[in-house]
């Protein structure tokens, strides 16, 4: 037998001991005798009724503390603190601890003690082993039961599932077209489909693919000049200088990790209705621009935000990136209101499933959490068995109590050389201490209050807004002192994971409802359809985090090299061979060439997983060198050009659109700020405490630097199909509004930007008349102005300056707002933001 | 130059085979998103105008007479051992159909005979934000496109100066109006989004940014477009066939367009005095409200597609007969100005007017004088393209704890508003991550009794 982790037999035994043990349980309790029984009718039954179910039921239609008690299950089950009925145990069952009144915080029902009498008669009732012939579960009486229907062996068939084995390069390698294999498959699918592939890209087109592809930055007039040069000389070599001066400058980082940061759907608050600040969330977003710069490879870089917790560290700085790489578990959207602890808790792994797979895999493993996946092979068991693993961690993101704000957590501590910012100082935190004790306070005195009023008979209601408002503030200082240690200075904290000490295995959720557990539960494990022989079982105590990590990292896993190559390809082409790139499943899109996906996952092993040396040789092609061209009849042929007839023509993204703006302009500032603006807002909730203005921020930083709040995108991102960070998003829409206009037309943005470039190329550049144009036309477009283009721009000025003039404004501001007006229209044009 | 023009100048240039391939497949799939599509039979409805009512509405104080829970206030209810509350405002029968609506909507109530109400909502969970993205999107768990976006998707838009879908001065939850992985444009735009109150304090300007240029007159700025026009037509020719460069064209000229439009569309005084004081305009407690629902008029006039005006605070667990007549006061004189002013101008037929909250209320009371959440049966209504007039749909049970008769969850809603706008919902699908969604997920009804 192979070391799956996921042994069948044992599987089989857990789940028909555990049926057994419930069984058993049954029989005892349908055996009780009808005077126990009695007792829980005549006594039990209608103390819970009268002094519980109002707040403890289904019926009443409300759940606190998670505790339903008017159902056996439910009060076996618990709430938040834990079972409430421990048969035959009265010191482990909390409802005798809560009827006693001795613990002020478990203290029920909260507003009267029961009678002596009545709380001797529930310890009586729980000696007695607690008979309870109330439904075992609000199902009709029955334990939902789980069957799974998934055909694993038949469900492995896909493609997907299957390992890549690298493929014979086609005879096609030995043509003049061909640079290298990758070239092979290419003019393989050329021949196939009777299509003539492009000439190449001019060298003033490869030179602006190449360091928008690489960096998001446009290249300057001189690193144009001199690629036109050394192409002239020798075109390979020229392009693979160029792919290692570009790939070594730190803009790469921030180019590529911002395709990782959409995939990870990294975000900086926890959007929905609360929206709470992740004020530690840059670290993560650092972490992954340091990585791709200092080519990490993959798999480590996996393992890493999986279970970076768990991995050996050398130094303090390693364990810093380790724990900081968690953050990625924790960074989701969270319903931070839910009041059942229970439901968070799996609507919290549930998005971390999701992410997961789709991330790293191209699987949607979350649509088997309500039933059997409806396409692919994974059984809800599946499913139930990456939940255990998620449930048997603790995610650590930091978020305040408050108003409508429950589900608290700390935070992760980093080592202390950890890069940090500023911190208050002593003063700053005794203030923040002051004002702590000061809420404090003013909580207590307005219980008082509330609890005089109420015996005095006038109205305890008239407190409950002041209450509400002044814990929430509560909530919010308490959140900010966490940040600082005693003597003010910012504590060095992230996101992220660490194990929770109690690793236990999921039971199986029918439909999903938290509430519909099955008596069995699934081991904690991984995706069955998936095997590696170099999996690891999940020792018992251990979430299992790490062996899932390293399941998906392994050369054996089919998916994770080929959903990471595709990627890599649709970074670089504009679309994935696979053009579902974050759906691998079967009804995910084939791939349009397969076996070339197999070398470039097969390549990427080789290559030790080494993203930037998969650049290298993906940019030797040919195949990327081509040019746009449009060609009528392999447009019949092939309209979506997935046979890479040509280069695709590409709109920059929001981020290179911004940035290119800054950089032609001068105003690129290109040093890395220290946090965000979300950590400079700190702790708290957008809309409420923090206005969502306050992330519409005016920086001349890389726009990857710029505030990611869900709910408040920053207008120069949302505005160009930013993706929604809610959700993982491989491939970003494109989309052509009004909306875009205007920004490009008015926004203070743009305009403050085409004048500064207005301002360098006069005042600085002392340019002016056709070098003027010559300039500006080569900074933002890589090339000289045709000569109609450069008489159309002469014939622009001179016809707004008469029009300025004729409006009244002095000559020499007339000159500079129509020099403006052209640098903005440069910047406006469609030629700036379409790559050919 | 129209896209006609710059089609045709093309297709000389480069042969008619391109010409003829673009037409058929390229232009479909990069034609402009917004126009107007034909749906799938013939409509009621050509738009929406949704009063959404944020906090949860007590349905048995206004929608939904009761007249046994008055009789047994003070009585225990059969949920736990708080007891019922009678609804303090009187019930009346309205217009010619009889309709019982209560003495919050003295204004509303002479509209009686236009209403459908529906007496038997349910959802699925008592929360506001899981309830909330429920009622805009159809599901709380996942992100998934909301109802306007959905809307705009199947229809696009009618007038191309201003955006197909607009939502006045939301709340927090861009997901409530989002279009999750429907392309980004079938999104709501918010308009006074960051400044709530600018409808009730300023007349003319546009709470929409970057609407004007603050150095540019309008004939310089024309002069800069054409400028960038030809620009952006020099790469078109180069480029052959570039269909998103002809869409940053159209999309120039469009903005330029919404310059003038967009502030002219939600310019308040130039409507007559006489159509303010219909919506209460001119005083409080109903000018923001009233604000709002002459800009979705105008909005609704000039061929937006799906307008929503959002509302909130009918969170009353406690003092609800002060919180509803409060609130009630600052809707009821508005939204009959809306029905009374879009059935002069000869609107209504085929406008279809939507005001729901997120859920009701437990007729037992909650802290004395207020009453919890309930999700098992609440009211809404609809009025104007399509819908009945001056009836009853469904029913809850003897005090309203919950829907019992023709039940409708927010599924059978969401179906029934796209069947009235000629969609349906089992047709209109977007492929996404592998499969088709829908609105209405796999359910769904449309509720063909309440139909005109």
């Amino acid at each position: 037998m192979n070391s799956n982790p996921l042994p069948t037999l044992a599987f089989l035994f857990l789940v028909a001991s555990s049926v057994n043990a419930q069984q058993a349980v049954e029989t005892a309790e349908t055996q009780a005798s009808a005077k126990d029984l009695d007792f829980f009718e005549k006594t039990i039954r209608p103390a819970l009724v009268k002094h519980c179910y109002e707040c403890h039921s289904k019926e009443s239609g409300k759940i606190k503390g998670s505790l339903i008690l008017d159902t056996r299950d439910g009060s076996r089950l618990g709430g938040d603190s834990g079972p409430a009925v421990v048969p035959f145990k009265i010191e482990e069952s909390l409802l005798i601890a809560a009827i006693r009144h001795n613990d002020k915080d478990l203290a029920m029902p909260p507003k009267y003690r029961l009678e002596d009498s009545l709380v001797a008669d529930f310890e009586k009732w729980i000696a007695m082993g607690a008979p309870d012939p109330r439904e075992p579960a609000a199902t009709g009486g029955k334990v939902p039961e789980y069957t799974n229907t998934i055909d694993l062996e038949k469900g492995r068939q896909h493609w997907a599932y299957q390992a890549p084995k690298k493929p014979q390069v086609p005879e096609f390698s030995n043509t003049d077209w061909t640079r290298n294999a990758i070239d092979a498959f290419v003019a393989e699918g050329h021949a196939s489909k009777g299509i003539t592939p492009a000439p190449d890209a001019s060298p003033q087109t490869l030179i602006r693919r190449l360091t928008f592809d690489l960096t998001g930055l446009p290249p300057s007039p001189e690193e144009v000049e001199g690629f036109i040069a050394a192409y002239a000389e020798n075109a390979d070599s020229a392009i693979g200088e160029t792919v290692a001066r570009l790939l070594a400058s730190k803009a790469f980082g921030e180019r590529w990790g911002r395709h990782w940061l959409d995939v990870a759907r990294y975000a900086e608050s926890s959007g929905k209705e609360v929206n709470a600040t992740y004020p530690q969330a840059w670290r993560y977003r650092d972490y992954v621009i340091d990585a791709f710069n200092a080519d990490k490879p993959y798999n480590e870089f996996l393992v890493e935000q999986i279970a970076g917790d768990l991995l050996p560290a050398k130094t303090d700085k390693e364990r810093s990136e380790h724990l900081v790489a968690t953050g990625f578990l924790a960074l989701g959207t969270k319903n931070l209101n839910e009041q059942n602890s229970r439901q968070f808790r799996f609507d919290l792994v549930d998005e971390q499933i999701d992410t997961t797979t789709q991330a790293f895999l191209a699987t949607t493993a979350a649509c088997a959490r309500c039933h059997d996946h409806k396409f692919d092979p994974i059984p809800m068991s599946d499913y139930y068995a990456l939940a255990g693993i998620f449930l048997s961690s603790e995610t650590l993101y930091g978020t305040p109590n408050g108003l409508q704000s429950r589900r608290a957590t700390e935070l992760v501590e980093l080592p202390s050389t950890a890069p940090n910012l500023p911190g208050v100082g002593l003063a700053g935190i005794i203030e923040l201490a002051y004002q702590r004790e000061v809420l404090s306070e003013a909580v207590t005195s307005l219980e008082q209050q509330a609890a005089e009023a109420r015996r005095s008979g006038g109205d305890p209601q008239a407190f409950v807004g002041r209450i509400l408002q002044t814990r929430n503030q509560l909530g919010i200082a308490e959140g900010k002192l966490l940040l600082y240690d005693d003597e003010g200075n910012a504590r060095a904290l992230a996101m992220g994971m660490r194990e929770n000490g109690d690793a236990f295995d999921s039971q199986i959720l029918i439909r999903g409802e938290e509430d519909q557990a099955t008596a069995e539960r699934a081991p904690r494990g991984v995706l069955q359809v998936v095997k590696t022989d170099d999996a690891k079982a999940i020792p018992a105590g251990q979430s299992g985090r790490l062996q899932l990590a390293e399941w998906m990292a392994s050369p054996e896993n089919p998916l994770t090299a080929r959903v990471l190559a595709n990627r890599v390809w649709l970074w670089l082409f504009g679309e994935g061979l696979v053009s579902s790139v974050d759906n691998f499943g079967t009804t995910g899109e084939k791939p349009s060439h397969p076996a070339l996906l197999d070398y470039l996952a097969v390549r990427l092993v080789e290559l030790d997983w080494s993203v930037k040396d998969l650049i290298r040789e993906i940019t030797a092609t040919r195949t990327y060198r081509m040019a746009s061209t449009f060609d009528a009849e392999d447009y019949e042929k092939d309209p979506e050009n997935r046979f890479l007839w040509r280069a695709n023509p590409r709109r920059l993204d929001a981020e290179s659109l911004r940035d290119a703006t800054l950089a032609v302009s001068g105003l690129l500032d290109s040093d890395r700020p220290l946090g965000s603006a979300v950590a400079e807002a700190g702790v708290g909730f957008v809309g409420r405490n923090i206005p969502e203005s306050t992330f519409e921020t005016d920086t001349n930083h890389r726009s990857v630097y710029l505030p990611v709040v869900r709910g408040a995108v920053p207008e120069s991102l949302a505005l160009f199909d930013f993706s929604d960070p809610s959700l993982t998003s491989g491939k970003r829409e494109i989309t052509t509004v009004p909306s875009q206009a205007l920004y490009l037309m008015n926004s203070p943005f743009v305009i403050r930007s085409s004048n500064a470039l207005a301002k360098l190329l006069t005042e600085e550049m002392g340019l002016r008349g056709p070098e003027l144009a010559r300039e500006a036309f080569f900074r933002a477009f890589s090339r000289p102005p045709t000569s109609d283009e450069a008489a159309e721009a002469k014939a622009f000025v001179e016809e707004f300056l008469a029009k300025a003039k004729a409006e009244g404004l002095p000559d020499s501001e007339a000159r500079l707002l129509a020099l403006t007006g052209f640098c903005q229209s440069l910047l406006a044009s469609a030629e700036f933001r379409y790559l050919n | 130059m129209t896209r006609r023009q710059t089609l045709q100048t093309l297709s000389s240039g480069f042969g008619y085979l391109a010409f003829s391939a673009l037409s058929t497949i390229a232009a479909e799939k990069a034609g402009n998103p917004l126009a107007p599509r034909a749906p799938h039979f013939a409509p009621r409805a050509k738009r929406v105008i949704f009063l959404a009512m944020q906090g949860g509405p007590s349905h048995v104080d206004t929608f939904d007479h009761k007249p046994l829970l008055t009789r047994d206030t003070g009585k225990p209810s059969s949920r736990g051992i708080a007891t019922l509350l009678g609804t303090p405002f009187e019930f009346k029968p309205r217009g010619q159909s009889g309709l019982m609506v209560s003495s919050l909507f003295p204004h509303l109530a002479d509209h009686a005979d236009d209403l459908c109400l529906i007496n038997s909502m349910h959802t699925d969970l008592p929360n506001h934000p899981q309830a909330t993205t429920q009622m805009h999107t159809g599901n709380f768990q996942f992100v998934r496109p909301s109802l306007g976006a959905w809307t705009l998707y199947g229809l696009g838009t009618e007038n191309d100066s201003l955006p197909g879908f607009v939502t006045l001065a939301p709340p927090n939850g861009a997901q409530n109006y989002g279009s999750a992985f429907l392309p980004a444009i079938y999104q709501g735009t918010p308009l006074g989004r960051e400044v709530r109150n600018r409808f009730a304090r300023e007349n003319s300007s546009a709470p929409m940014s970057n609407l004007s240029n603050p150095k540019l007159s309008n004939e310089l700025q024309r002069v800069q477009l054409d400028f960038v026009n030809g620009l952006n037509r020099a790469k078109l020719a180069q480029d052959q066939h570039h269909p998103e460069v002809e869409g940053v064209i159209e999309s120039f000229e469009l903005a330029f367009r919404m310059q003038d439009e967009v502030p002219e569309v939600l310019d308040l005084s130039r409507e007559p005095d006489s159509v303010k004081k219909l919506y209460g305009l001119d005083e409080e407690p109903t000018a923001t409200f009233a604000r709002q629902c002459l800009s979705a008029r105008r909005l609704a006039e000039a061929g937006v597609r799906f307008i929503q005006v959002n509302h909130g605070n009918w969170d009353h667990h406690r003092n609800l007969k002060d919180g509803l007549e409060r609130n009630c006061s600052e809707i009821d004189k508005p939204i009959a100005g809306l029905i009374a002013d879009l059935k002069q101008r000869d609107l209504l037929k085929d406008t279809l007017i939507v005001w729901a909250g997120e859920f009701g209320r437990t007729p037992h009371g909650q802290t004395g004088n207020g009453r919890d959440h309930n999700n098992k049966g609440y009211s809404i209504w609809m009025a104007g393209g399509g819908v009945k007039g001056g009836m009853r749909y469904g029913s809850t049970d003897d005090y309203g704890y919950q829907a019992v008769e023709d039940k409708m969850h927010i599924h059978d809603w969401h179906a029934t508003i796209l069947h009235l706008l000629g969609l349906d919902h089992e047709r209109l699908t977007y492929r996404y991550a592998g499969r088709d969604f829908r609105l209405t997920d796999v359910h769904g009804e449309v509720a063909k009794g309440l139909l005109a």
